[in-house]
């Protein structure tokens, strides 16, 4: 069950603060860096809320991503709607695309789920990768960004555009807590400790599971659309499955079930990722390496390994 | 052409080859995954170590039926090094785990054979006796690609009279059943999974040694046929010898006419199947456990 813990807001408040401060010092480069972590971290939160939460480990959160920068790239570009318009459009077809695929997956189990959802993220990858419409393997471009002028925002400048990423990473993450403590997000987490006594309690379980899905695949959707105009430019490689393998390598490394710890892992994982990436081309092997440490240590992940330690020693103290 | 009988018999063998290899990685990757609950999303690194192994080992000895005796061999001393250092430690930790270790494994041994093999693609000599085209009913087609059916027929046939005619068949067969069960009739189910791991890696590494010569041995191929070889699994049913043959048919051949017919949804076609196959029966078409 969640709890926002003092733990879990420094922790998100920490990672966001630094991140600004990388940002705000940092140079161009920096900045970059900080938009790929906002973006993965955003797409953690949403899949630690199914995965962690609900028990739904899913492996076409990349589509979902990709669905939602389409979504918002075909409405400007092509349609040439305005941004808002696209922003609601584009959550909302990322809300429906999860709400099917967790309806007709919500009575399977376990790596049967990871199977399924990795079949229905697949078959969007390749409905857009042979769309002409959506430009195919070539993608898409000439993407419009938010017009926040009115309130003093330049959009097009990278630092104010990587701290709006990072606003909407804490917006994220409160949207997620708050639903997991409400009465819908206690009950998911019933479901997930015993679906059966949930369904006997009188609860349709599978329609709280896609109702679920749903809610954290407009997150990612909302993360999509920040990717779309972050490089102005959308192709079918957001959409492949490898990224929905990354962002679930996040929240691993970072503590399943935690929420705060995702946003960890994603800061983690980017940073290795640059900082090995500066020695040596094959930062994959590190991480890889660091993946299967992390999960023989007991799988609790960066952030959930602290928490497990506070706890314990919370607990020693309580004993004595 | 379409009308054409020699084209559609030559779509057909282009098929029964796929489903060939993908059978030599599913089966291993099945009976794992039904005798030990273990899910080894690495298997698709070893057939690429296969690969790689038979280019070296062909390279260096000049001889390519050495070479395909060599990969499947080295295959599983990786693969004895993983259960050792890994496997053996994650048996308990749940599927969820499993998939993370052995995923993470992925990264990590495609960056090894980078390191050692380079990014480049490597190419593997045919034999010179299957290098020519061959005749099969009128239809000419290379003798190679004939020799990989020959190869995936005969460990098809092989593994059928092991796993149904012999006392290691049956107590395999059993330990797929119930392996609690199995174990208290005094079956070391642990060892026995340990030898059916080493035949699913040798496996693995013969399917990588005989593709080599076909698409040459490339970094990607670890991630390109995992997929596939994930959905023949679970079309076919965890732990099933008759459920890999009928799901690497299946797979196989959707996706040789696939291309075929509608090429812009070929790739589609499998997907669609798989998630059909999921919601309607879940546990496979030819279960292993009734």
């Amino acid at each position: 069950m969640f709890h926002q813990t003092p733990l879990k807001t420094f922790t998100v408040a920490a990672v966001i603060a630094a991140l600004a401060l990388y940002a705000i010092l940092g140079g161009y480069f920096p900045r970059e860096i900080v938009i790929e972590i906002a973006l993965l971290a955003i797409l953690a939160v949403s899949l630690d809320f199914v995965a962690g939460y609900g028990g739904m480990v899913s492996l076409c959160h990349g589509a979902i991503y990709g669905i939602g920068a389409y979504a918002f790239a075909g409405m400007t570009a092509i349609g040439g709607y305005d941004t808002v318009t696209a922003t609601l459009v584009a959550l909302a077809a990322a809300a429906a695309f999860g709400l099917f695929v967790g309806a007709v997956a919500a009575n399977i189990t376990g790596i049967f789920f990871i199977m399924a959802t990795l079949a229905f993220g697949q078959m969007a990858y390749v409905v857009v990768f042979e769309s002409r419409a959506l430009g195919g393997d070539d993608g898409l471009s000439g993407i419009a960004r938010y017009d926040l002028s009115a309130i003093g925002i330049d959009m097009n400048d990278s630092l104010q555009f990587a701290l709006f990423c990072l606003a909407v990473v804490v917006i994220a993450y409160a949207a997620a807590a708050y639903v997991l403590r409400s009465t819908f997000g206690r009950t998911l987490s019933g479901i997930h400790s015993n679906e059966d006594r949930m369904r006997a309690l009188g609860l349709t379980a599978w329609r709280h599971k896609a109702v679920a899905f749903s809610f954290s695949s407009m997150l990612a959707g909302a993360a999509g659309i920040l990717a779309a105009q972050h490089t102005q430019f959308v192709s079918p490689e957001l959409l492949v499955w490898t990224v929905s393998g990354e962002v679930l390598i996040v929240v691993i490394l970072g503590g399943l079930g935690t929420l705060a710890g995702p946003i960890a892992g994603a800061a983690l994982l980017v940073l290795l990722k640059h900082k090995i990436g500066a020695y040596t081309e094959h930062w994959h092997l590190v991480i890889g390496l660091f993946l299967v440490a992390a999960v023989m240590a007991g799988g609790r992940g960066v952030y959930g390994q602290i928490e497990y330690w506070l706890r314990q020693r919370a607990g020693r103290r309580a004993d004595a | 052409m379409v009308a054409d009988v020699d084209f559609w018999l030559t779509q057909f063998l282009n098929g029964l080859q796929l489903s060939m290899l993908l059978f030599l990685l599913s089966i291993g990757l099945t009976i794992i995954f039904g005798l030990m609950h273990f899910v080894n999303l690495a298997h698709g690194a070893l057939y690429m170590v296969g690969a790689y192994a038979g280019v070296s080992a062909a390279a260096a000895l000049g001889n390519f039926w050495a070479a395909l005796l060599i990969a499947p061999i080295a295959v599983m001393l990786v693969g004895i090094f993983l259960y050792a250092a890994i496997i053996r430690h994650m048996r308990r930790a749940g599927p969820m785990n499993q998939v993370l270790v052995t995923f993470g494994l992925i990264f990590v041994i495609v960056d090894l054979v980078r390191i050692v093999w380079g990014d480049i693609a490597l190419g593997m000599a045919q034999p010179a006796i299957l290098s020519g085209p061959a005749e099969f009913l009128g239809v000419v087609y290379p003798a190679y690609r004939l020799f990989i059916i020959a190869v995936g027929l005969i460990v098809m046939a092989a593994l059928s009279l092991v796993l149904s005619r012999t006392q290691i068949g049956a107590m395999v067969r059993a330990g797929v059943e119930n392996d609690a069960m199995a174990a208290c009739l005094g079956i070391n189910v642990e060892r026995l999974f340990f030898a059916v791991f080493c035949v699913g890696c040798a496996l693995a590494g013969l399917a990588g040694a005989i593709a080599a010569p076909v698409f040459s041995a490339t970094p990607s191929m670890a991630t390109d046929i995992l997929i596939p070889t994930l959905i023949v699994v679970v079309i076919g049913g965890l732990g099933s010898l008759r459920g890999a043959i009928a799901g690497s048919l299946i797979v196989g051949f959707i996706q040789t006419f696939g291309a075929v017919v509608m090429p812009e949804f070929a790739s589609v076609l499998v997907y669609v199947l798989l998630a059909a196959v999921l919601i309607v029966k879940p546990a496979g078409l030819l279960p292993a456990r009734s």
